[in-house]
């Protein structure tokens, strides 16, 4: 039970990989972006000309943290489709689709009830007695501000909606429905009762953390100590900042009297310090204790623990985890945007978050006591070391100091990283089992993944009907892709003088089609499911191709069956076509039930011509009431149905004029029906029209005579008798 | 001999996919089976005379089915009527 929710965790933390590789980009595009286009920043270093507002510099900036911001604005929504994607088993992208759906759901039935309850008022604003920074702009969806917590929740639910029901049967009627057309909408109602119960729970959460706050002011050091702790603690769940900012912003940072002027916030404090040209002593560091500290860890401590990563990666995967940790360990060290690099680990190692938290907590502390005041506008890289420190010049900030105390962190990372990772064998990045990888798979791990599965012969035998479909299709190695439509299960392959048609049609098909390389197979509309067991066969089935062996074994059989064919043949019967048009094999009748030679075996004709003839001598039995189709008994002794069109029942007899009526004797080429081509064609889905012998016995088979362009009276297929 | 009575509720009648589908199931018996309408009747297990009796929706026919298996048909025949048809 330990080990898988161990696993389970592993798999959630591997999922994050895929949106945490968009993160280092966005971060330093926001980082620099925020940086340059601060109004303090650039009046305090007197750069308007070069990035004051108009330039085309700053233009850039700004739409660089736009785009960088974007990406962590919607962070939750990007969470809870990667961690979907991850945590799916198969038909990775209906997970994804439906969490999608399902985030938007969920907020949107949360933005709902707030408004409901009056948390929202009528015209869009948030209500006064609303805890500031609870209710935030989701997608332009006021909701609870719940993070990429939120997008977890999501993922997460979706994922287990998923794997469950995306097999589902569904009764007949509903059968559209089944399999992974399923899970979007079952997401969809679950989720809208997720968002009415986030409505009542997480604002307990919140209130929680605001309550902390109390805690911290006005406690020392120790109360430092405690804000950086829990301040760090709370970033997975992207609710930190409803726990610092009024720290940074309001009074509960405490109060100064700056310049005659009462200024409340620790952020608010520096840059009023900052900004009063006759402040000429040391910043104060009551005010820079809710994130000098962050230099420290950002700067220095991170890239430590990146480091210790990178050196314990296995070691045909360090290049490929070097990439994603020395883009993050950048990205900390510049911007102060530590997301990327503790991501990478908190899901997969959880201990080594705790070390984070407490290290990174003390951080602050020490920050404190060595009266180091360096401020920022936004977070503690580099670019606000240097213009909120180095530039203030050390007698004002002493920002000396952080590089000692830094040094001294980047070891204690380090160190304290690589010996758990080792210890504990934890799965940091590079360091995953390989048949659990969700990041791209390198092509040896593929061959070896394959080598290992073809031989669990097992596994592969547990699924018959995808083992036949797949023999049918030539093979797995003939067999390019695998796809469906309502009825159909439409494959590409390789090579199509392999598919065995007989062997397909033995798996439950009603009707094969060929088109080129294209092979559909009509199966009904549960067809969905039959996809992905085929799918799921697929993946592991060994790589063969049915050729040799199979191929000489369908020639035995049929050539023995030609032989019977052209000795036992005892009478033939050819049919015309009753109709000008383009002919083809019945099977590719737009129609499963005639594709599926239910009604009998014959032809299709699309018609281009309007007059439907009698195609031999014979009898119209009846015609229906609705005029779309025509009883028919040949002279030989062979019922016919001339049904025109797809569909046709729901015209009741518009675009149909018939001429002939019940028991009415006909020769050939005599014209029965005129039909309205045009009318037809904008009111039923198809005017391909099958042409069957409704009442075959067992001895009697249809040969098709014409593919392609037929005139009415040309010969169209043959019954040939057998014995 | 066994025979029951069945109105027609599937909107386009006995026409040809749901006709196609009884005649695939009155095939699976070794019965006879009749539909009558009025005083025609036909073999369900003829597609062509099945469609010429233009049964539709609303319209009550009687089914006979007489032959060695005639409960088990009957029984299906009825099944079959009540879902599809």
């Amino acid at each position: 039970m330990k080990d898988k929710i161990f696993e389970v965790l592993q798999r959630i933390g591997r999922s994050f990989m895929l949106p945490i590789a968009i993160l280092p980009v966005a971060g330093l595009l926001l980082g620099l972006g925020s940086s340059f286009t601060n109004e303090t920043t650039i009046a305090t270093y007197h750069l308007g000309k070069i990035l004051g507002d108009g330039t085309v510099l700053h233009a850039l900036l700004v739409i660089m943290n736009k785009v960088g911001s974007a990406v962590f604005d919607n962070l939750p929504l990007l969470f809870a489709v990667g961690v979907a994607i991850g945590m799916a088993k198969k038909e990775k992208e209906v997970s994804a689709l439906s969490a999608v759906i399902a985030y938007f759901v969920m907020n949107i039935a949360i933005s709902g009830m707030l408004e409901i309850n009056g948390k929202i008022l009528e015209d869009g604003s948030i209500s006064k007695d609303v805890l500031s920074g609870t209710i935030a702009s989701v997608c332009g969806i006021n909701t609870l501000q719940m993070g990429v917590f939120g997008g977890i929740i999501v993922g997460l639910g979706v994922a287990a909606l998923h794997n469950r029901f995306h097999k589902i049967q569904l009764p007949n009627a509903l059968s559209f429905f089944a399999g992974s057309r399923f899970v979007p909408i079952i997401s969809t109602i679950v989720y809208m009762f997720v968002g009415i119960l986030m409505y009542f729970v997480w604002p307990v959460v919140q209130n929680g953390i605001y309550s902390l706050g109390g805690l911290v002011t006005g406690s020392g050091y120790f109360g430092t100590l405690i804000f950086g702790i829990v301040k760090r603690a709370l970033i997975p769940f992207g609710l930190h900042h409803v726990f610092y900012m009024p720290f940074w912003q309001t009074a509960v940072g405490g109060t100064m009297e700056v310049a005659g002027q009462t200024i409340q916030g620790g952020q608010n404090i520096f840059f009023a310090q900052l900004a009063d040209a006759s402040h000429v002593t040391h910043f104060s560091a009551d005010a820079t204790r809710y994130f000098s500290g962050e230099f420290i860890f950002m700067i220095f401590g991170l890239p430590g623990a990146a480091l210790a990563m990178y050196r314990t990666a296995k070691p045909e995967k360090k290049k490929q985890a070097g990439g994603l940790l020395f883009s993050a360990a950048l990205t900390s060290m510049l911007t102060g945007i530590t997301e990327p690099i503790e991501f990478s680990f908190l899901f997969v190692a959880p201990v080594l978050f705790v070390v984070q938290v407490i290290l990174a907590g003390a951080a602050y502390m020490i920050a404190h006591i060595l009266n180091i005041a360096v401020g920022l506008t936004f977070s503690g890289g580099f670019l606000d070391l240097f213009l909120f420190g180095i530039l203030q010049g050390n007698d004002k900030t002493s920002w000396l100091r952080i590089i000692p105390v830094g040094i001294i962190y980047f070891f204690l990372y380090y160190f304290i990283f690589s010996f758990l990772i080792k210890k504990l064998n934890l799965k940091t990045p590079g360091r995953e089992d390989d048949d659990q990888q969700v990041k791209l798979y390198t092509k040896a791990d593929v061959n070896a993944r394959k080598s290992q599965k073809a031989d669990s012969d097992n596994e592969v035998e547990a699924d018959p009907l995808s083992a036949d479909i797949t023999k049918g299709l030539g093979g797995k190695k003939n067999i390019d892709s695998v796809d469906c439509c309502a009825t159909r299960l439409r494959c590409t392959v390789y090579n199509a003088q392999l598919v065995d048609d007989a062997l397909l049609k033995s798996t439950g098909a009603s009707g094969v089609i060929h088109k080129g390389n294209g092979v559909q197979v009509v199966y009904g509309p549960n067809v969905t499911v039959i996809k992905s067991n085929l799918e799921d066969y697929l993946e592991t089935a060994p790589d063969i191709e049915y050729t040799k062996d199979s191929i000489d074994t369908v020639e035995e059989e049929e050539t023995p069956q030609q032989e019977e064919t052209e000795q036992k043949v005892t009478k033939t019967i050819v049919i015309s076509s009753p109709i000008t048009g383009v002919a083809a094999d019945l099977s590719t009748a737009p129609d499963e039930a005639f594709a599926g030679r239910m009604m009998g075996d014959g032809a299709v004709v699309t018609p281009t011509d309007a007059i439907v003839k009698a195609p031999e001598d014979g009898e119209v039995v009846f015609v229906f009431d609705t005029k779309h189709a025509i009883g028919f008994m040949t002279d030989s002794g062979l019922s016919m149905l001339l049904h025109i069109g797809i569909d046709t029942v729901q015209l009741n007899g518009k675009g149909f004029e018939v001429f002939v009526e019940n028991g009415q004797k006909v020769k050939k080429g005599d014209p029965m029906m005129k039909l309205d081509l045009e009318y037809l064609k904008e009111h039923a889905p198809s005017v391909t029209s099958p042409v069957l012998c409704t009442e075959l016995e067992d001895n009697q088979k249809i040969r098709l005579l014409k593919d392609g362009e037929i005139k009415a009276g040309e010969d169209l297929f043959a019954v040939d008798f057998y014995e | 001999m066994k025979s029951f009575n069945y109105v027609i509720t599937d909107e386009v009648g006995i026409h040809a996919r749901p006709a196609g589908l009884l005649v695939k199931e009155a095939k699976k018996y070794e019965s006879t089976v009749t539909i009558v309408k009025g005083d025609r009747r036909a073999d369900a297990r003829k597609l062509m005379m099945l469609m010429s009796l233009g049964v539709k929706c609303g319209e009550e026919i009687t089914v006979e089915i007489e032959g060695a298996d005639e409960e088990a048909a009957a029984a299906g025949i009825e099944k079959f009527f009540e879902e599809t048809l």
